[in-house]
């Protein structure tokens, strides 16, 4: 493997994760992974060397469901997610993956920017201005979005609406 | 004096995301207000909540797609099969096949069940999910034009691509291995295989829902 395979290699559960926070879904999660996988792979030429290289391939995975996302909007996805009980291993393993469920149900709830915002910064703890050269928004953009992310996220998990 | 403290500002402390000596005034005035201590309270809790939720992810493996799915994506995309013999033919047809050892007397007789694949290989296709680890590598899955489902793998000696007709696995390309290089290397590297799989594909490649799908279904 060369230096931006490494680099990639090293980098992928960690993009597995975010797919997580995005897709809400870990079928879903795996798809999207691989599939931006093939593209980095594919774009390789377009990665200028000195840049971020994770803030690089965390926007591809995510222009990539954002794509996907708009296609499943038009064909209606009315399907039951299906593969939820995911991998139940050790000990704790079903209650780590039912608090994940839990949360990313509250995640459905709200608009695709403040969940992108939501899961660089709380789930794979980017910087801000990290997380804005990921979306490619102002920094002032991102953390409103993210802000208004949490307010009802914190209203989500509170029980209240 | 400063301006007053907001719930944004509280946010960015709790994140570590203010200099220092923001993040000193804010810090007083969380400990005066017991509102402002609830407030940054939440706000951290709820972001240890989900790092601690979805951190485990983060250390479970995951392997680069296959150098097929890669090159496959391009030799379609290059049109190549524009080149390729058509498409009904090259399905029933064999191509580059290089097994056993020039030279020796053991090559591929002329009987029906020739190229139908040996018991380990065939089971490794009938069981092993793409990119799962084991002696054979199962690269890419998809269905031929013929309808038949097809799969493509590495294993010590052979790569190739095998469909499944009647009871069993038959070869429909392969390869004599190439070298072996890190525990990532990707299955095949091979080219002349991506087209033949874009020669013989119909749609696309199955998806991990479609391979489990296909799989419970024996490949049939």
């Amino acid at each position: 493997m060369d230096a931006f395979e490494t680099a990639l290699v090293r980098l992928l559960p960690r993009l597995r994760r975010f797919a997580h926070g995005l897709t809400r879904d870990a079928a879903d999660a795996d798809d999207l992974t691989q599939r931006a996988a093939e593209r980095a792979l594919k774009a390789r030429g377009q990665w200028q060397p000195g840049t971020n290289f994770d803030a690089w391939a965390y926007r591809i995975l995510r222009n990539l469901w954002i794509d996907t996302a708009r296609h499943r909007q038009r064909r209606d996805k009315v399907i039951a997610p299906a593969e939820q009980a995911e991998n139940v291993g050790g000990p704790g393993e079903a209650e780590a993956a039912a608090e994940r469920l839990f949360l990313m149900r509250a995640m459905d709830r709200l608009p695709d920017e403040q969940r992108e915002a939501v899961a660089l910064v709380m789930i794979e703890g980017l910087s801000y201005a990290e997380a804005a050269q990921v979306v490619e928004v102002p920094e002032g953009t991102l953390t409103s979005r993210l802000v208004r992310g949490r307010q009802a996220l914190t209203r989500l998990l509170s029980g209240g609406e | 004096m400063a301006e007053p403290i907001d719930e944004a500002m509280v946010v960015a402390w709790v994140d570590g995301e203010l200099p220092a000596t923001e993040a000193a005034r804010i810090e007083q005035a969380v400990a005066a207000d017991p509102l402002l201590r609830e407030l940054a309270d939440t706000h951290r809790a709820m972001r240890a909540r989900f790092a601690a939720a979805f951190g485990p992810i983060a250390n479970e493996p995951v392997t680069l797609p296959s150098a097929d799915l890669i090159l496959f994506a391009e030799a379609r995309a290059k049109r190549l099969r524009r080149l390729w013999v058509p498409a009904a033919i090259a399905a029933s047809l064999v191509v580059g096949l290089f097994i056993g050892q020039i030279g020796q007397p053991t090559g591929v007789r002329d009987r029906a069940d020739a190229l139908a694949l040996a018991a380990p290989l065939a089971h490794a296709l009938d069981t092993q999910l793409s990119g799962e680890a084991g002696r054979v590598r199962v690269a890419l899955s998809f269905r031929a034009q013929d309808g038949a489902y097809c799969r493509s793998f590495t294993a010590a000696h052979l790569g190739g691509v095998a469909c499944r007709t009647g009871d069993g696995w038959s070869l429909r390309y392969a390869a004599r291995g190439t070298t072996q290089r890190g525990a990532y290397t990707q299955a095949g590297d091979d080219p002349a295989r991506a087209s033949a799989i874009a020669a013989m594909i119909a749609g696309e490649p199955l998806d991990a829902a479609g391979e489990r799908t296909a799989r419970a279904r024996g490949w049939r």
